[in-house]
């Protein structure tokens, strides 16, 4: 029995080695549990998991396309700059860190004081300094500043072509000008690139790695001269010295294509900063001399005198008259209206004298155009009819706009109120309509380019990033014929060689041009002492090559005429504007 | 001195007989150390191939930086250049150095069918309007 006993006494030792047993059974049951867990049942997810801590996409930003002048100097293009941040709950110092870097990226320390004490995880310090200056932050070794590279757009030619190229924001939107128009084309596609990395950052090698590059943006290849813009831009600021005027405008163009030359403009604004370069601009007081709208394409004017260049070729045109037609009686002062001329407001009630007083006499068209006569104009457009007239200053491009390429050209207007029984009278003189500095330069490079006028532009051509080149095409429609161009041509010389544009002559060329000199409307409607004086041109009158317009707005008023103000301006770049495209001397008398 | 046995014993001997297939047995270790050989050196090409592909790959993504380095810098360059032959720098110092602008000097103009060059004159400013 108690051998029985015995035996039936568990062997502890078995015992525990069957424990051990059972344990290592039931850990390896749970670890392959677990194994099946991870691998079988979690085994996507985790894989998604590692995959996505190890994956990084980023996005491509594209470089925004450059833009060029007509002999391939650059006016705008894209760099790499450094952007300064930092981390506000990281910096230990605050003040001392404001005073060091305000000093350094010359931003207010106060500003940046505000900006260091927020509660953000991420403010900007400044954006887009050059990478020496950012390297100088850096250098200051604080702990929470930092610097990551950003693009900015550059400008090399700075204020000189800011009226053609326009600007763009902080990031890199157009904003204005050409770089408004072609945001898109000059903008690129964004790529995307996704890979894996390491630890520390780098690409593992043998990774996932997609990478779809992003298309720089289209360059623009202008028709801009940057010489002569620049010699525009001189004449303009010195005109506004001279004749003490708000502002000055002045656009070139090549008659046969219509091709922008020059565009400019003062007072000037540079393009990088986005603000006037005139020092003593106070935007608050006086809003012309920090604006940066170009009024060659968006300003309207009534032109005055400059308009009977298409009064005259109209009449001319229809066969109503020639140059040789003479008119007989042409006084100084025309009444529409009965008494209209004994009304202090005249000019809005039918009252029309020319700018000088004269003896009334027969005048042929020739004469009346040379000496620019207001009644003699108005007699002439009385042949044609307000109907006919009404239609040749819209064929020459007023009242609607021309179709250039830049943002929000204005389209101008023609004032003929139902009713208005002077107002076709006021038109053939350049009044009851408004039209901007490019569509009036548009219309004398019509006359110039023999009858057809063409549509301004300023881009030539873009080419992509593969060196495809997409040429701009020419819109052109004819508005006179040939004959009635020359003559008009032959007018206009007329008015440089003895008439009220002498001061427009460029020596060594033959010049036409016509002067304009109109008063302008006050806030109550009526017409003020102040003028807008212009000229518009064009040379060498053999085989027009270059138009030029300038307007010059409130001059003085020993300066208040086109003649005296605007004239000279013309003179000064058309001179360099023929210099610039060889165009051979056609006079040899001066 | 015994005498020889005759071969036929031999023969008869059933304990002792020809193995085919002997001198096969002793051949077989061969493959197997070749194969073994070609894995362990496939192995080791592949681990060098593998690394070469990596450093590759390091020294591509060194060139792309130094390449994008380059190009930034040549950008740089390119501004630097557009920037000192802006017309707004060149025209002041060239003024400064005595040098005019063409425009205003005077023209020669030489008359082909007889007589001295003429000097083109200056208009003065005429009437205004």
């Amino acid at each position: 029995m108690a051998a029985t006993k015995a035996a039936r006494k568990p062997n502890p030792a078995k015992l525990r080695v069957a424990l051990i047993g059972l344990f290592l059974v039931a850990a390896w049951l749970g670890m392959a549990y677990r194994l099946v867990q991870v691998q079988v049942v979690q085994a996507a997810d985790l894989a998604d998991q590692g995959l996505s801590q190890r994956l990084v996409t980023r996005d491509l930003a594209p470089q925004r396309g450059k833009i060029f002048d007509r002999n391939g100097e650059l006016l705008a293009m894209t760099i790499e700059a450094q952007s300064v941040w930092a981390n506000p709950g990281q910096i230990e110092d605050p003040l001392w860190v404001a005073q060091q870097v305000g000093g350094l990226l010359d931003v207010d320390p106060d500003l940046l004081y505000e900006r260091l004490i927020s509660d953000r995880d991420f403010v900007y310090l400044k954006r887009q300094v050059e990478p020496v200056l950012a390297e100088q932050i850096t250098e200051l070794e604080v702990r929470g500043l930092y610097t990551h590279p950003e693009a900015t757009r550059v400008y090399p030619a700075g204020q000189v072509a800011s009226h053609v190229s326009g600007f763009v924001d902080i990031d890199g939107n157009g904003q204005e000008g050409l770089e408004y128009v072609y945001d898109e084309d000059l903008r690129g596609i964004p790529g995307k690139a996704v890979f894996e990395r390491d630890l520390e950052g780098r690409i593992i090698p043998q990774g996932i790695s997609d990478i779809a590059p992003a298309v720089p943006g289209t360059d623009l290849n202008t028709t801009i001269d940057l010489p002569l813009q620049y010699q525009a831009q001189q004449a303009c600021l010195s005109a506004l010295v001279r004749t003490d005027a708000e502002s000055c405008w002045v656009v070139v163009l090549e008659v046969e294509t219509g091709g922008v030359l020059a565009m400019a403009g003062a007072p000037v604004f540079d393009p990088e900063t986005r603000r006037t370069v005139d020092e003593e601009c106070d935007p608050t007081e006086d809003p012309v001399c920090s604006s940066f709208s170009n009024f060659v394409v968006r300003g309207v004017y009534e032109p005055g005198s400059t308009e009977k260049l298409i009064t005259v070729a109209a009449a001319v045109e229809e066969g109503e008259v020639e140059a040789s037609t003479l008119i007989p009686e042409v006084a100084d002062v025309l009444e529409l209206r009965k008494d209209a001329c004994r009304s202090a407001d005249d000019d809005l009630y039918g009252c029309y004298r020319d700018f000088e007083e004269h003896e009334t006499s027969d005048m042929t068209v020739a004469e009346i155009f040379t000496r620019s006569s207001n009644v003699g104009t108005i007699l002439v457009a009385e042949k044609l009819g307000q109907d006919r007239l009404v239609s040749y200053i819209e064929k020459f491009g007023l009242g609607s706009p021309t179709g250039i390429d830049y943002s929000v050209e204005a389209p101008g207007f023609l004032n003929f109120e139902a009713g208005c029984e002077t107002c076709w009278a006021s038109a053939a003189i350049g009044y009851s309509v408004a039209a901007t500095p490019l569509q009036m330069a548009a219309a004398y490079a019509a006359i110039g380019n023999d009858g057809v006028w063409t549509a301004p532009h300023i881009v030539a051509s873009t080419t992509d990033v593969d060196g495809n080149e997409d040429v701009t095409g020419l819109e052109t429609r004819r508005v006179v014929s040939e004959s009635t161009a020359t003559l008009m041509q032959s007018l206009l010389a007329n008015v440089v060689d003895e008439g009220t544009g002498r001061a427009a002559d460029v020596e060594g060329y033959r010049v036409g041009g016509k002067t304009g000199t109109a008063n302008k409307l006050g806030e109550d409607g009526r017409y003020t002492e102040e003028t807008r004086a212009s000229f518009v041109g064009m040379a060498p009158m053999d085989d027009p090559k270059v138009v030029v317009a300038v307007l010059i707005d409130s001059p003085s008023f020993k300066f208040r005429t086109g003649g005296a103000a605007a004239a000279p301006v013309f003179a000064e770049v058309m001179e360099q504007a023929l210099h610039r495209l060889g165009v051979t001397p056609d006079a040899t008398d001066g | 001195m015994t005498a020889a046995r005759p071969l036929r014993r031999v023969a008869n001997d059933r304990s002792l007989r020809v193995i085919k297939g002997h001198s096969l047995k002793r051949l077989t270790l061969a493959p197997w150390t070749i194969m073994v050989i070609i894995g362990v050196v496939a192995f080791l090409g592949l681990g060098f191939a593998r690394t070469s592909l990596d450093r590759s790959a390091f020294e591509l993504d060194r060139l792309d930086k130094a390449i994008t380095e380059q190009e930034a810098i040549n950008e740089q360059l390119r501004l630097e250049i557009a920037r000192m032959e802006n017309p707004a720098r060149i025209a002041p110092l060239a003024e400064e150095m005595g040098l005019v602008i063409p425009g205003n000097t005077r023209q020669l103009l030489v008359d082909l069918d007889g007589g001295g060059p003429a000097v083109a004159s200056v208009e003065g400013e005429g009437d205004t309007q």
